[in-house]
């Protein structure tokens, strides 16, 4: 039970940290190898808002709005004269995000931070006790991800999205400026990136190479979720939740991080669009 | 001997004839007669001064340990693109084949007590291996796709040498292995010109032979190839093999010099393997000569840097603390400016200064493959080969 609940909070945080990595792939057909100093990023404006004395909700504010800001501007300044050259994208966001994580570890050093408590204080669940902090995230990423929803699918901005991912010249016949929607994708996705990092930042603690791992986490979950798919994102951040949750604890605490790396390799290898993905076209 | 050989020979000795080259072939030679001419050259009077001036770090000694590294560097960015500029399929994850070079030989000579020459040997074997491992699922997937397990390979690897450490020695390496010449400045370095030489020529003879010519038609068209009746399967997994071998023999001498040592930070860490693709891209991709260039700089920049005693006034940091900070800036700067790679730009700058077009310097250094002859510039080649997939995967937007 105790397992099931811890689960069910960082599988929660994993599709935080999953969903702006496959909505910019799914909609502007490019892989952002900068997201996880994204994340990494979100984890800092909080720190530095909390040292300059700020308080809570300036610091929430500064890990959501930093992170957004930089998103969008990396693809006005850069992504955006390489959306044809997919590779190229690759590589330069690949670049940047080594940028960052110099520049942090530069000026911070190689030691971890700890952020501010967002919320102190515990709760229990059939006689186990956790964090409510762990809590709280969990109710955030439910609340984003249907806000989500609704956005993509009940505004007009929403559905610019879901046209431009299906096909980008059948956007542009209709009207839709696809670079306009790119834009609104890469800050609503450095927004998610940002919460998740300070979730996670103030959960465990921030260093500069923080968001290696998660990139590699969002890859293994959008590729066994299927890739630019909202809701295979959401089951796979899930089923790796879980599955590590389960190898940590009833095989080897060492073994963190090895289960979505061998489930990315089986799925590659067995159904590589994933449970949700589109199929490759004829 | 009959006539035919005998012609054969005379050209060969024809091409190789420096005079006959074209500028940036004797430009080439050059470089590297200085490069052996190095450690002559200090001793000399005022020669040796700028040569110990301009080596990448304090004393010329250490300066040969550095190129050395920076030599071994560049082995491993060519590695990367006899398979990745040339089939353009783009592993971002090389260092599985160092590290598994590396470390096998390492566990070979320490734990086995095999004398370095045999070990590294086996190290190249496992990482042929490591190859045919990663080629087979490449046949499978493309793009995208290969491009994600190449990533999460070493990643796993990684994380088996972690999980596994009293085998590996977990993050901390496993120490250091008997060196194949000593300690050596001079010895050291030449051992690793040599292998970048003998690795360079085998590189760059079988880039500009037929399989060469077949692996830059898998990239431009694979369905072509095929249906030429060459088997694309048979010439992926032969270029995965051969990287992988080549990698993991960079890797392997790595360790066995006083320059390297198998820890994952030095052999398979994800800078490792960013600075790789750095490298031959920034260099060239698919020219192998690029690969070699880019990857002397991107290893020998930080060490330039790290040598500025200069602390930058508002932030109070001096350079040589931010020596790899400012390096990626400067990676970003140049991507963005050489998209086709500094060594293209340069060829097609001399060409223009030169005020030469065709003839010989048309035989291009990269096979005929330069930018001008529009269309057949790796990067695009490989960039068209993703947009295909991209479109395959949304549907297809084209038509």
């Amino acid at each position: 039970m105790t397992i099931l609940v811890q689960a069910a909070m960082i599988s929660a945080l994993y599709a935080l940290i999953a969903i702006g990595f496959t909505l910019i792939f799914g909609v502007g057909g490019v892989l952002n190898l900068a997201h996880g100093a994204t994340i990494t990023m979100g984890a800092f404006s909080a720190y530095y808002a909390g040292q300059l004395g700020l308080g809570i909700p300036a610091a929430v504010l500064a890990s959501v709005a930093i992170p957004a800001l930089f998103a969008g501007a990396l693809y006005l300044g850069m992504v955006k004269r390489l959306e044809d050259e997919p590779i190229m994208v690759m590589i330069t966001t690949l670049v940047v995000s080594v940028v960052i994580e110099q520049a942090i570890m530069v000026f911070e050093g190689t030691t971890s931070r700890s952020l501010p408590r967002l919320i102190e204080g515990q709760f229990s669940i059939a006689g186990a006790t956790f964090q409510n902090l762990l809590g709280v995230m969990f109710v955030v990423s439910w609340l984003i991800i249907g806000l989500l929803f609704l956005f993509v699918n009940y505004t007009k901005t929403g559905k610019g999205i879901l046209a431009v991912s299906m096909s980008h010249k059948g956007a542009s016949l209709v009207g839709i400026r696809s670079s306009r929607i790119n834009l609104i994708t890469w800050i609503i996705a450095g927004a998610f990136a940002g919460i998740a990092g300070l979730f996670l930042g103030s959960w465990l603690t921030a260093s500069y190479a923080m968001g290696q791992a998660q990139l590699v986490l969002s890859f293994s979950i959008v590729v066994v979720g299927g890739i630019g798919s909202i809701r295979g994102s959401v089951v796979g951040a899930y089923l790796i939740g879980f599955l590590e949750i389960a190898t940590t604890n009833l095989i080897s605490a060492s073994l963190q991080g090895l289960a979505p790396l061998a489930v990315l390799v089986v799925v590659l290898l067995v159904k590589p669009e994933g449970l949700f993905g589109r199929e490759f076209a004829e | 001997m009959s006539d035919k050989s005998t012609s054969r020979l005379r050209l060969l000795f024809g091409t190789l004839n420096p005079l006959g080259m074209p500028l940036r072939q004797k430009i080439g030679l050059l470089g590297l007669a200085f490069l052996i001419a190095i450690p002559l050259l200090v001793s000399l009077p005022v020669v040796g001064q700028f040569v110990v001036l301009i080596m990448p770090a304090s004393s010329w000694e250490l300066g040969l340990y550095n190129v050395a590294a920076a030599l071994f560097f560049a082995m491993f960015a060519m590695s990367w693109d006899a398979v990745s500029g040339y089939t353009g399929e783009i592993s971002f994850g090389h260092g599985l084949f160092f590290a598994v070079g590396g470390y096998t030989s390492a566990m070979l000579n320490m734990g086995h007590g095999l004398s370095p020459w045999v070990s590294i040997l086996g190290g190249v074997l496992l990482a042929a291996v490591a190859g045919v491992l990663i080629g087979v699922p490449a046949l499978r997937i493309e793009g995208p796709y290969l491009s994600l397990v190449t990533l999460v390979a070493p990643l796993i690897l990684l994380q088996l040498f972690i999980y596994m450490s009293d085998i590996f020695g977990g993050e901390q390496g496993l120490g250091n292995p008997d060196n194949l010449v000593g300690l050596g400045f001079v010895s050291n370095y030449f051992l690793a010109l040599g292998l970048f030489l003998a690795v360079f020529v085998l590189l760059w003879a079988l880039t500009r032979s037929n399989t060469g010519a077949i692996l830059t038609a898998i990239r431009e068209d694979e369905d072509a190839v095929s249906a030429a009746g060459l088997s694309t399967a048979k010439f992926k997994i032969f270029a995965f093999v051969l990287s992988g071998a080549i990698g993991g023999l960079a890797g392997a001498a790595y360790v066995h010099t006083p320059v390297g040592s198998p820890t994952p930070s030095e052999l398979m860490s994800v800078i490792i393997n960013v600075e790789v693709i750095i490298a031959a891209v920034l260099g060239g991709m698919g020219t192998i000569v690029g690969a070699a260039l880019g990857g002397l700089f991107v290893a020998m920049v930080p060490d330039y840097l790290n040598l500025i005693e200069f602390t930058v006034p508002v932030i109070g940091k001096s350079i040589s603390e931010m020596s790899f900070f400012l390096f990626a800036i400067v990676t970003l700067v140049l991507l963005n400016i050489f998209p086709g790679g500094v060594l293209r730009w340069g060829i097609a700058l001399g060409r223009r200064a030169t005020g030469r077009t065709g003839g010989e310097e048309g035989m291009a250094a990269d096979g005929g493959q330069s930018p001008d002859e529009g269309g057949t510039d790796p990067v695009e080649q490989t960039i068209e080969r993703y947009q295909e997939y991209y479109d395959n995967m949304f549907g297809g937007d084209d038509e």
